[in-house]
């Protein structure tokens, strides 16, 4: 194994621009496709306030329909009100609303942020970092108490970088007082991310708690041991209901799917949230597998086309011994070699690239690392490639014949 | 040593069939050293091929150390071509990107044997051809007499009862072919049997037995 390794070493430092395509091509590919999972990460890992991916429950969407007309959407308050209490097998739940923006003046400046409207259970359902003071409860909510959360940016635009608790900002008309700060929310977590968080009832006007399809989603961490099939039957059961408010409708629809379903469907494919994460990862693993077909091809050609230059040596190592297995485990371990140096490359180069991406604010509030999550899909996706690439010129100059390939023949 | 008994070589392609050699039986004692001669074509290279197990006969038996090889099953001939048979060719076949001592490794890699033995080993193998101060040079740095003796070297250092030579002195000068045939008399008397293929009768002369072709037959 270490002499093949050693021999793999040689061969490559020894074919400086063979090398050298081969692994500009590799680390190309393999480089986008780490900023890719790296990207995935951040909507996906449970690194992020939804830490408990495998035991979330997420209502997104909602659809009234009668004969003539249909509506959809995010849910409405009124139908996540109606659904949600006492459901068996849930811990914790929440209604909260999608992200909103608004405009405000704080001393002669103005300011445009993304705010969010959420019960009390928002703050136990996800975990908020706080880095000043914490967040508002039920009751607060309930008694509609003018208090805010910021995120620390949104501090530092209104506030500076000083304490801002019990400080007070005008939005939309009212005076919100600071009870607390928490670290930025990356813009991917797109359930729980805003620059500042308020209690839902301080909404303008209470239309929103009729509302079937609106735009309200909810959450519910399910209990240790509570089957997810059996809350999404009960949730759906309860839906079917709850009265029509609207008589061009007859039907109501929405459903509760596991966190990553729903990140999916709101990401990539409508379709996704019924199909679950499965088909999502195996459309994902296709893309990423397409992408590395041409270099990967590519690379096969390099070393097909190089059967003809190592011929002799195929012949020489066949005459002392080698068995067509072991030149096809030396021809594929240069392969692994030269794909490995190239994911090293690219591990690198994307370290490189997702700094400037983080700090870029093209993705607000981003924090996009190569961390081990997205090494280890690096390594497997490397592995994946080495060995595709390698294995057909691999098995095909192994099968050579010793005599013809001492003589420069193949047949 | 080795036997050959009614060995015969025919390739086919769609249209023709050439038979490359037909009939040949010959026993090669151990400690022998044979040059086989004849005109080009004669099947003289595909003989020493088939002696090495590089070829399957299509039709008899060679037998090696006494046992008959069957089926030629790539893993049962790569073995046995390891541990008893060393090859020399004219065009040397060293492998440009590996050093000296690289390339006399080759065999051995092949072997369960650990790294400090076979670093010894190849010491000993290039110690015996005079290139000791050589073994970190690639081939294109040295002469062709020299190519030529890391290619022994090379089929040496596994020790293997038998040394197959094809036209071993073909690519080079007289002056040096002298010298690769002196190394490969030492060889000889050092107990290791020797089969060369050859044109030059000056060289067959200095061997113990020639065995001469035609039209893929053995004439003598």
């Amino acid at each position: 194994m270490l002499s093949t390794l050693k021999l793999a070493v040689k061969v490559l430092l020894r074919r400086k621009f063979f090398t050298f395509v081969s692994l500009f091509a590799v680390t190309f590919t393999l480089l986008v496709l780490l900023v890719s999972a790296a990207m995935l990460d951040g909507i996906f890992g449970p690194n992020g306030p939804e830490d408990r991916p495998d035991r979330t429950l997420v209502v997104l969407k909602a659809e009234s329909a009668g004969k003539e007309s249909r509506r959809n959407g995010w849910a409405g308050y009124g139908l996540l009100a109606r659904t949600f209490p006492d459901m068996p097998g849930v811990e914790r739940s929440t209604i909260f609303a999608e992200p909103r923006k608004l405009t405000t003046y704080h001393e002669g400046r103005k300011i445009t942020v993304m705010t969010r409207r959420t019960d009390g259970e928002f703050w136990k359902v996800f975990r908020f970092d706080f880095v000043e003071g914490g967040p508002y409860d039920t009751d607060a909510e309930a008694q509609a108490l003018p208090v805010v959360v910021l995120n620390e940016s949104t501090r530092d635009r209104f506030f500076g970088a000083r304490r801002a608790v019990g400080k007070t900002l005008e939005l939309d008309g009212r005076r919100l007082r600071v009870v607390g700060v928490v670290r930025d929310v990356p813009s991917l977590r797109f359930l729980t991310t805003a620059d500042m968080w308020f209690p839902t009832s301080l909404s303008r006007s209470d239309a929103y708690k009729k509302e079937l399809v609106g735009d309200f989603a909810g959450v519910m961490i399910l209990a240790p041991g509570a089957e997810a099939s059996d809350v999404s039957a009960e949730f759906r059961r309860r839906v079917a209901t709850v009265p029509m408010d609207d008589p061009r409708f007859d039907t109501l629809t929405a459903s509760a799917v596991p966190l990553l379903g729903a990140v999916a469907s709101f990401f990539f494919f409508e379709q996704l949230d019924s199909a679950g994460p499965t088909v999502m990862f195996g459309v994902l693993w296709l893309m990423a597998l397409a992408f590395m077909a041409l270099p990967a091809l590519n690379l096969v050609n390099l070393n097909l086309s190089r059967i003809l230059e190592r011929a002799g040596e195929i012949g020489v190592r066949k005459s002392f011994g080698a068995t067509s297995w072991t030149l096809v485990r030396q021809f594929l371990m240069e392969n692994i070699v030269l794909v490995a140096i190239g994911g090293l490359h690219a591990a690198l180069a994307t370290m490189i690239v997702l700094a400037i991406l983080n700090r870029s604010g093209l993705i607000p509030y981003a924090t996009l690392s190569l961390n081990y999550r997205v090494l280890g899909w690096g390594m497997l996706l490397t592995l994946v490639f080495g060995i595709v690439s390698g294995v057909l010129p691999a098995w095909r100059m192994s099968r050579l014949h010793p005599v013809g390939a001492l003589q420069g023949r193949f047949e | 040593m080795i036997s050959l008994q009614d060995v015969s070589k025919v390739y086919r392609t769609d249209r023709i069939e050439t038979t490359a050699l037909d009939g040949i039986s010959v026993t090669i004692e151990p400690g022998a050293f044979v040059s086989i001669m004849g005109p080009s074509g004669c099947g003289k290279s595909t003989l020493l091929n088939v002696m090495g197990l590089l070829d399957a006969p299509s039709g008899g038996t060679v037998s090696l150390d006494g046992a008959p090889i069957r089926g030629y099953r790539d893993r049962d001939v790569a073995a046995l071509r390891n541990a008893k048979v060393g090859f020399v060719f004219q065009s040397f076949h060293l492998i440009a990107d590996l050093t000296v001592s690289d390339n006399v490794e080759i065999p051995l890699l092949y072997r369960t044997m650990a790294g400090a033995e076979r670093r010894k080993r190849v010491a000993a193998a290039l110690d015996r051809v005079g290139l000791t101060s050589r073994r970190y040079h690639f081939p294109t740095q040295l002469s062709g007499g020299q190519q030529q003796r890391v290619a022994i070297a090379r089929a040496i250092v596994g020790e293997p009862k038998l040394l197959l030579a094809d036209e071993p002195t073909g690519n080079l000068d007289s002056q040096m072919g002298d010298e690769i045939m002196a190394v490969l008399h030492e060889l000889n008397r050092g107990g290791t049997t020797v089969v060369m293929v050859t044109h030059d009768p000056r060289l067959a002369e200095s061997t113990h037995r020639t065995i001469r072709l035609f039209d893929g037959r053995q004439v003598q």
